[in-house]
């Protein structure tokens, strides 16, 4: 359960919510505005705790992680992508994302970040700045950037949410072979149902419970 | 839209949002003013005891005369002999240290019985009742003002010239304006036989009829008088005293600017972020109805609270730091101009206006521009941060073609002579190089943190290689931020240069001017008027000793010359020791200059004298002596840096001749080689024993010079450092905003896996990168500036040479000092941006 205090008085995000994922599946978030989808992505982030209940990845407890453990698991095992890119607009295309990997203290930054925009086909774009790129190229550069340290969780919020159809599905197209080529798991909330249509389960969402669950059996939910 | 509700939404609610970087920048405007307030307080209130001390029981006399040494006491007969219903009363004029405190008091003495009747019912004259009156003949009788704390009967010690005798308060001269400052009254005759006068009077004061013409009057006297005396309206002395000190008091002034010119840096820093901030917002109030106007008064008055607010804090903190300000400047002024005491503080309206014009001006003045382009948001424009940073970059180019053209007018103006005494061009050259510096600084900032990144990435992570490009993405509001901390910190260098280059101007000169072994002067404060003398039978004493080689003795007196205060000395010119390196103007040897100077009728002037009355050497100076006006040729200008007066230097023998006085002011001992210093100084204190005479070593003599020149100066480091602590506020308020308005963008360095050390390591960088390149700004403008305060503002307004020199050392510690200041002024924005909830932040639109 997550309740967050609104004016004084608890509002309960998510009530009541189990879901497990499985490993090197595509899970999309579907449901109203305020329905939970983001409190469920930052809590599956480490960026944000239960206020009962527990999150587990791969077997660990976020919530008994001190913050430099927390730091740790969102630089190794943990990437994300947001509607609006958030892209550094004074960094380069690959300075952007080798980033991560600058902030972890790892080695081989730039050669990694590289290898990321060859397979999001943006080699060319590397030494530019995001206000030269197009939406969909910036969306593929973060994407990079949430790839970059190989983590084993992928969360999406609303990645085609600013994106025209077209290269909407070509982002979603692209999320879809990285969970199958890396064996990521992706966790993406939309609104859309063309976009839910690429991952292998669809969850609803209905005032922070599950309201259905459709697809593959990749996952379970119950609420 | 009202606006009213404008004003609000726009301006008041984001300024209460964000109290703690409201409150800096308040702080920062309020320190700015206040030290104006200060300054201007404080150097009024010294200007104010000018007229108290010397002019103390003055009364309401016309006219006075004087004359080098003293007017001799026959004149004061001839004028009460004249047919004339004019008041003469005749005064002694000299200092006294009281023996209890130390302090120095004027010591007046007056034709005592004269004066009661003269001020018969004025409080004044209570002082002087027939119960104190009856003790007139006695010499031990004095009578003092109410501040001395001594009451009729009590007995009180003096130092008077190089002795302190014993005396009986008979009198307690009560509060009145015409005081100003407390002193000690004596009876003339008295007064003559304590400061050993006899025969001379200091002044002689002169009433003339009410209703007659004081010009008239002067003219008639003036042919009863000896053409060595000056007779001259009364008070006139005050005026020259005033004339003398507003170089000084200007100059202060100016530096007192300083810290408003880097608030205005700030508050234009301040404003500017405002309207970028808020263009989305504004475009909306304008879609809304709401005019340009209403749009330019609105971000007007964002400044308008600041220079309100913080001329209003000013005052009460103006106030506190006039009263540590005074002290500072009245040693500096007894130093190196005219005893004085200090006023009292008074706020006056005119104050008040002051603070409050120069807080709201500035402040105003510095957001016009900003407010002017926020005027010019059309309603349809969003965020349009990226254009106008944009704008800025493009600009690099032109605005350091700009910064070239500016610098090159700042070498025009310092090459121009001063106006009125003033060294105006010197002051617009000054401007014209911060304003280069400022136009600079955007390609400084650019290129510099371009070129460094990669390398700084290497060396400090990528902490480092963030806050190097936000700080190069936000090139304008790095730049105002640079430009406001550089001009702190090259004022800061400037005056350090200026400063530790005249001082060691100072000792070199020191080496030239102190050849003898040991310096005697009587006791008692020293100051740049006073001259208490060493009786003559202790010189010929001390000539006589075993161990002395010689005794050289200098003899000072005060005149006016074209309406200045100016010393004049009689010196022995046959000197034992020469120094080898020429401390004159022509570059001649000492010994050469000094064989000129035996021959009658010749002079060597200081070179702040020379400066101030525009004379060279072979001019021929007229100056009264004696009961003469005597034409002297300039032989030699020599360098010197003993006060601002000026000296007029005249050979022993030739001035007996004119002033056959044998006392001397002080005395050059010179030890006969292979003598011991020790027992020689041993036998002058037995053969000085019953004089208060102090004895200084050359090197306690430097040590003092030294000393009281690192005292004169206390004050302008006080400015510079107020100057630099609103820098450095300002900076910290600007770091926060700069927190708030990226708050997205730290978020996200959370989601990639950013530790909050690393926030806050980042914050650190930046601010450490402004200190950085406003240290190298600061630097160079700083050492440009120093060139103009040396050799143009210093020279046109006091005369003095300064030889360059490089404090490195001080100038070291106060860089690294700056540098320290500017990354802890980042510790409270990065502890903010620590606590900012990712989530929050990343998500909000």
């Amino acid at each position: 359960m997550k309740e967050y205090a609104s004016e004084g008085s608890p509002v309960r995000a998510l009530d009541e919510l189990t879901l497990d994922v499985a490993a090197g599946s595509f899970l999309a978030l579907m449901g109203r505005s305020g329905c939970g989808k983001s409190t469920l992505l930052n809590l599956a982030g480490a960026m944000d705790f239960p206020s009962s209940g527990r999150v587990l990845l791969d077997g660990v407890a976020t919530g008994g992680l001190d913050d430099a453990g927390l730091t740790r698991l969102r630089r190794e095992k943990i990437g994300f992508v947001f509607q609006s890119f958030q892209l550094l607009q004074t960094l380069s295309v690959a300075e952007n994302v080798e980033l991560p990997l600058l902030l972890a203290g790892r080695a081989q930054a730039r050669p990694r970040a590289l290898e990321l925009l060859e397979a999001v086909g943006l080699t060319e774009q590397a030494q530019r700045l995001p206000h030269q790129l197009s939406g969909g190229q910036m969306q593929r550069v973060a994407i990079a950037r949430a790839l970059v340290h190989s983590p084993v969780l992928l969360l999406a919020d609303e990645p085609t949410g600013n994106l025209d159809t077209t290269t909407g599905d070509a982002i979603l197209q692209l999320l879809k072979t990285v969970c199958r080529e890396r064996q990521t798991t992706i966790l993406m909330a939309t609104h859309s149902m063309e976009a839910a249509a690429f991952a292998d389960t669809i969850v609803r969402l209905r005032d922070g419970r599950v309201e259905s669950m459709s697809g593959a059996p990749a996952g379970m939910a119950s609420s | 839209m009202g606006s009213a509700a404008l004003l609000f939404r726009l301006i008041l609610r984001p300024m209460l949002r964000e109290r703690g970087r409201s409150l800096l920048i308040l702080v920062a405007v309020a320190l700015g003013v206040s030290v104006v307030l200060a300054i201007d307080l404080a150097s009024g209130a010294a200007a104010g005891s000018f007229r108290s001390s010397m002019q103390t029981l003055s009364g309401d006399d016309d006219l006075e005369v004087v004359a080098t040494g003293g007017v001799p006491e026959a004149i004061v007969g001839r004028l009460a002999r004249l047919p004339y219903p004019i008041r003469i009363s005749p005064r002694i004029e000299s200092h006294a240290a009281v023996g209890s405190s130390g302090e120095t008091v004027p010591l007046i003495g007056l034709d005592l019985i004269a004066e009661a009747n003269h001020h018969a019912g004025e409080p004044v004259a209570k002082a002087w009742d027939q119960d104190g009156l009856q003790h007139i003949g006695d010499l031990d009788a004095v009578w003092v003002t109410r501040g001395l704390g001594r009451k009729t009967g009590d007995h009180l010690s003096l130092l008077i010239n190089d002795t302190t005798r014993d005396f009986v308060v008979r009198g307690v001269i009560p509060e009145t304006s015409q005081l100003g400052t407390d002193a000690v009254a004596m009876d003339i005759a008295a007064a003559q036989a304590a400061t050993g006068e006899a025969g001379r009077v200091d002044r002689i004061l002169i009433k003339v009829p009410e209703h007659g013409d004081v010009e008239e009057w002067q003219t008639k006297l003036r042919a009863a008088l000896p053409a060595g005396t000056e007779l001259r309206a009364q008070g006139s002395q005050t005026d020259a005293n005033r004339k003398m000190l507003s170089a000084f008091r200007w100059n202060l002034r100016v530096l007192s600017y300083i810290a408003v010119l880097v608030g205005s840096f700030l508050i234009y820093n301040t404003i500017s972020v405002s309207v970028v901030r808020r263009r989305a917002q504004i475009g909306t109030v304008r879609a809304l109805g709401a005019s340009r106007r209403a749009v330019l008064l609105a971000f007007l008055a964002e400044a308008a609270v600041f220079g309100l607010l913080g001329s209003a804090l000013a005052v009460p903190l103006g106030r506190v730091m006039a009263s540590g300000a005074v002290q500072l400047l009245s040693k500096t002024v007894d130093a190196l101009y005219i005893s004085s005491r200090p006023g009292a503080l008074t706020i006056s309206a005119a104050s008040l206006l002051l603070a409050f014009l120069v807080g709201t001006g500035v402040t105003l003045a510095s957001a016009l521009s900003p407010a002017l382009e926020a005027s010019r948001v059309s309603p349809t424009e969003a965020m349009a941060r990226g254009a106008r940073e944009y704008a800025v970059r493009v600009a690099r180019w032109r605005d350091l073609l700009w910064a070239g053209v500016l610098a090159l007018a700042a070498v025009a103006a310092s090459k121009a002579p001063a106006i009125a005494g003033k060294p105006f061009f010197g002051y617009l050259a000054a401007i014209l190089l911060i304003a280069a510096c400022a136009l600079a600084v955007p390609m400084l900032v650019d290129s510099g943190l371009g070129a460094t990144s990669g390398l700084l990435r290497r060396m400090l992570g990528v902490e480092a290689l963030l806050a190097s490009r936000s700080l190069a993405g936000s090139l304008r509001r790095t730049s105002v931020l640079v430009c406001a901390l550089a001009t702190a910190i090259a004022m800061m260098t400037s005056v350090a240069i200026m400063v530790g280059s005249f001082r060691q101007t100072v000792i070199t000169w020191l080496d030239t001017q102190l050849p003898a072994d040991l310096y005697l002067r009587p006791a008692g404060d020293p100051a740049a008027d006073r001259h208490p003398t060493i009786a003559p039978e202790l010189t010929a004493k001390l000539a006589a000793l075993p161990g002395i080689e010689a005794v050289g003795r200098f003899r000072a007196y005060e005149i006016e010359y074209q309406g200045l205060p100016v010393t004049v000395a009689a010196v022995d010119i046959a000197s034992p020791r020469y120094d080898s390196t020429s401390g004159f103007a022509s570059g001649r040897p000492q010994q050469v200059v000094m064989r000129e100077l035996a021959e009658p009728r010749t002079v060597m002037v200081s070179e702040p004298f020379a400066n101030k009355h525009h004379v060279k050497a072979g001019d021929t100076l007229v100056l009264p002596l004696g009961e003469q006006r005597v034409p002297l040729r300039i032989v030699d200008l020599f360098y010197d840096y003993a006060n601002e007066r000026g000296y007029v230097i005249i050979a022993r023998q030739n001035m007996l001749m004119y002033l056959p006085d044998q006392a001397a002011s002080n005395l050059a001992v010179y030890v006969q080689p292979g003598a011991d210093l020790e027992t020689v100084r041993r036998e002058i204190q037995q053969a000085a024993v019953g004089r208060d005479i102090l004895i200084f070593s050359n090197a306690q003599l430097r040590h003092e010079a030294v000393r009281i020149f690192d005292q004169t100066f206390a004050i302008t480091y006080a400015l510079e450092a107020i100057s630099l602590l609103v820098a450095v506020m300002g900076l910290a308020g600007a770091l926060l905003s700069i927190v708030f308005d990226r708050r997205r963008e730290f978020g996200l360095l959370h989601y990639l896996g950013a530790s909050t050390g690393q926030i806050r390591r980042l914050i650190l960088t930046e601010a450490g990168l402004i200190g950085i390149l406003s240290n190298i700004a600061g630097l160079v403008l700083g050492v440009a500036l120093s060139l103009i305060l040396i050799f143009v503002i210093n020279k046109q307004s006091f005369g003095w040479t300064i030889r360059f020199h490089w404090p490195v050392g001080l100038l070291l510690g106060a860089l690294t000092g700056v540098y320290a200041a500017t990354v802890l002024a980042g510790l409270y924005p990065a502890r903010v941006a620590q606590r900012l909830n990712p989530i929050e932040v990343v998500h909000e639109d």
